[in-house]
């Protein structure tokens, strides 16, 4: 990976994440292959590595140079606590599911915390926080406008190489 | 999010004949408008930029609902609710992926797609791939990966088309493939992707509808979800265990492909383009996630709720697992509901299957071109007639390859996922990847998909239960592009352009 600078720590973090969230998985897959059977850990690993791929590649995403990912760094724990905590409880709770259950909003404990917590406390955090969050760190007029204005250079200089795609060896 | 499993399971559906008077009049209503809006937008094509990405002036609220539209297939209606019924809540990992990926889509990839567009003029994903590492063989080779896997997608989606039609009219499979695939190519050739997404708004709406009103008959006829779940823990409480019947490593497995993988999905991504105001992005995944909620309530219910009557002997056991939602419709709910539904299951295949027709012809007609350094003079012309040719190619396929095209659609998901994921949603939001780390990994996605899915296909070898070719080509393509690019990481800032390099630090 490209050495970091002082304003890119945390898309280099990012890309840890993901890199070792991939690798984690990756891991599990070729434990299944094992002739004694699939071990437990592979689940795990899963499990673990999951929440930590997809949390470092939306910070990746959501990093706006110096300022990081400022106030989403809550948003992005939340939900990679989450989902670590939904499919852990699931992976580790005993299986007590019947017909005397105690229903969570009409499911089964277990059910209710993968299908509420997994599937719908997330809807309920990360649209609002990037709406929240947009015009600061996602995309501003500003920020419009200067693609704009490149755009506009773009298109005024149309003989410029920088718009067709040429590898560096085909240039040679 | 669905496409791949749903029109795999969707063409081993024999759809029961619901050719009653109700069914077929929504039916015809349903076709009628869907032509009307055709004409409409025919006029308004004019350009080879109208034609591929809708003049890039659709508003939020219209593009956030096509691109609900054609990111669900039949599947939703069909095959995933017969995937709980037999499985159980393992199915639901399929779909929960659905709270995270619209969000994360943002995110990663729609502002800087959407710039990137603005900025250079780009019509198509390969394009993007082609600007942001300067390389036209990057460009041809994702063009590849995409055109493979719409070869797949779109005779499978002709042949869930027949199924869908045949079952609505009682015209015959064949008759039925021909019927849905000339509407679709109708609109698709006249008035391109500004008809595929008014369209894909009327058509949305519509799943959505009927989505919501199944929900609430079902939740109603059984007495709430709580009765439901009563019922069957009584009977067979690993149904409502959190894995189902299918184990842990599977389900992770699915939210893991469906999740990640979401970010390589060329009919959803493709839309960022479009939209006409780049600010508007601030709503979009709260739109779409509720949408994508609504349209995904039908999977949940039906499947839950039509084991609960079946064990409660309320309706006659089914005869296959994807029987459900028929069997629900059928002979449960007002007719006028299954109408609704058929049409909704019409709608989703002819969704889909309007946006990877428009996909590959702007391949064909742009993107393969541009790969050999040369130019398409007339790109809105020769888009309209690769259309036509890609809309009779998928029919015939679908016709005459039987079993094989069942196989075509069942990679396209994860190739478009281990071969776009990291050279696009990575790369676009790091520096430090670089040309050789892209085409490798494009490389490593499109032949270890097509290796271990033939391998599959054909027992070569069987996998392990919960692991799947996507899940191994995409952890494989990550994995390649991470290590290829750290050891070319020397040429990685070389190999950005200004422009691109300012959208990227926004």
């Amino acid at each position: 990976m490209a050495p970091a600078t002082g304003e890119d720590v945390t898309r280099r973090a990012a890309l840890v994440a993901l890199f070792f969230g991939i690798s984690a998985i990756a891991s599990g897959y070729l434990a299944a292959f094992s002739t004694a059977g699939t071990p437990i850990w592979a689940a795990w690993l899963l499990a673990l590595g999951i929440p930590v791929a997809l949390g470092g590649i939306m910070i990746l995403g959501a990093a706006r140079g110096r300022r990081g990912i400022g106030p989403l760094r809550i948003p992005f724990a939340f939900v990679v606590v989450v989902l670590v905590i939904g499919f852990g409880a699931a992976l580790a709770l005993p299986a007590t599911e019947g017909p005397l259950s105690t229903l969570w909003l009409g499911l089964p404990a277990r059910a209710a915390i993968v299908i509420y917590g997994v599937g719908l406390l997330p809807i309920v955090v990360l649209p609002i926080a990037y709406a929240l969050t947009f015009e600061t760190q996602t995309l501003s007029a500003e920020d419009v406008e200067r693609v704009r204005m490149l755009a506009r250079e773009n298109q005024a200089a149309t003989d410029n190489a920088l718009r067709e795609p040429v590898d560096d060896q085909l240039r040679g | 999010m669905i496409q791949t499993t749903g029109v795999s399971t969707l063409l081993q559906v024999a759809l029961p004949n619901a050719a009653r008077p109700a069914v077929v009049a929504v039916g015809i209503l349903y076709f009628a408008v869907v032509l009307g809006i055709s004409v409409w937008a025919a006029r308004r094509t004019r350009t080879a930029a109208d034609f591929f990405v809708a003049g890039k002036g659709i508003g939020l609220v219209a593009l956030t609902v096509a691109s609900v539209s054609v990111s669900v297939s039949g599947f939703a209606f069909i095959g995933g609710p017969g995937f709980i019924y037999a499985v159980g809540l393992g199915a639901m990992y399929i779909v929960l992926p659905a709270a995270v990926i619209n969000v994360m889509g943002a995110w990663v990839l729609a502002k800087r797609m959407r710039l990137l567009g603005e900025a250079r003029a780009l019509i198509t994903i390969p394009d993007a791939i082609g600007a942001r590492y300067r390389s036209r063989s990057a460009q041809g080779l994702s063009a590849i990966a995409i055109l493979v896997g719409i070869v797949g997608y779109m005779a499978t989606n002709a042949l869930a088309m027949g199924v869908v039609i045949n079952s609505i009219f009682g015209v015959g499979l064949g008759w039925g493939i021909w019927i849905g695939m000339g509407v679709t190519l109708a609109y698709s050739a006249s008035g391109g992707i500004l008809a595929g997404i008014y369209n894909d708004v009327f058509q949305g709406i519509l799943m959505a509808v009927a989505s919501v009103l199944v929900f609430l008959f079902v939740l109603n006829f059984g007495g709430g979800l709580g009765e439901i779940s009563r019922t069957i823990l009584a009977h067979d409480p690993t149904f409502l265990g959190p894995w189902g019947k299918i184990t842990p490593l599977a389900a992770l497995s699915f939210f893991f492909v469906f999740s990640m993988g979401s970010l390589g999905q060329p009919q959803a991504v493709h839309k960022y383009y479009m939209l006409r105001d780049p600010l508007q992005l601030k709503w979009y995944p709260l739109l779409k996630t509720l949408g994508l909620v609504l349209v995904l309530l039908l999977y949940f219910s039906v499947g839950v709720g039509v084991k609960s009557f079946v064990l409660s002997g309320r309706l006659a056991p089914l005869a296959s697992p994807d029987q459900a939602t028929p069997a629900l419709l059928l002979n449960v709910t007002p007719i006028i509901l299954a109408a609704l539904v058929f049409s909704g299951v019409a709608a989703a295949t002819m969704s889909a299957a309007n946006s990877f027709i428009n996909i590959g012809a702007a391949i064909v007609t742009h993107d393969l071109p541009v790969a050999f350094g040369r130019r398409v003079k007339n790109e809105l012309r020769w888009g309209r007639a690769v259309t036509v040719l890609i809309a009779i190619a998928a029919a015939i396929t679908a016709q005459r390859s039987g079993t094989m095209v069942a196989f075509l659609g069942i990679f396209g998901w994860g190739l478009f996922a281990s071969t776009l994921v990291p050279a696009l949603a990575v790369g676009l939001n790091w520096q430090g990847a670089t040309r050789a780390g892209a085409i490798a990994s494009i490389a490593t996605g499109l032949i270890v998909t097509l290796a271990l899915e033939t391998a599959a296909y054909w027992k070569v070898f069987t996998f392990p239960a919960g692991v799947t070719a996507s899940a191994v080509a995409m952890v494989s393509s990550f994995l390649v592009f991470f290590i290829v690019s750290w050891v070319t990481r020397h040429a990685a800032h070389a190999q950005i352009d200004p422009d691109v390099k300012l959208v990227m630090d926004l």
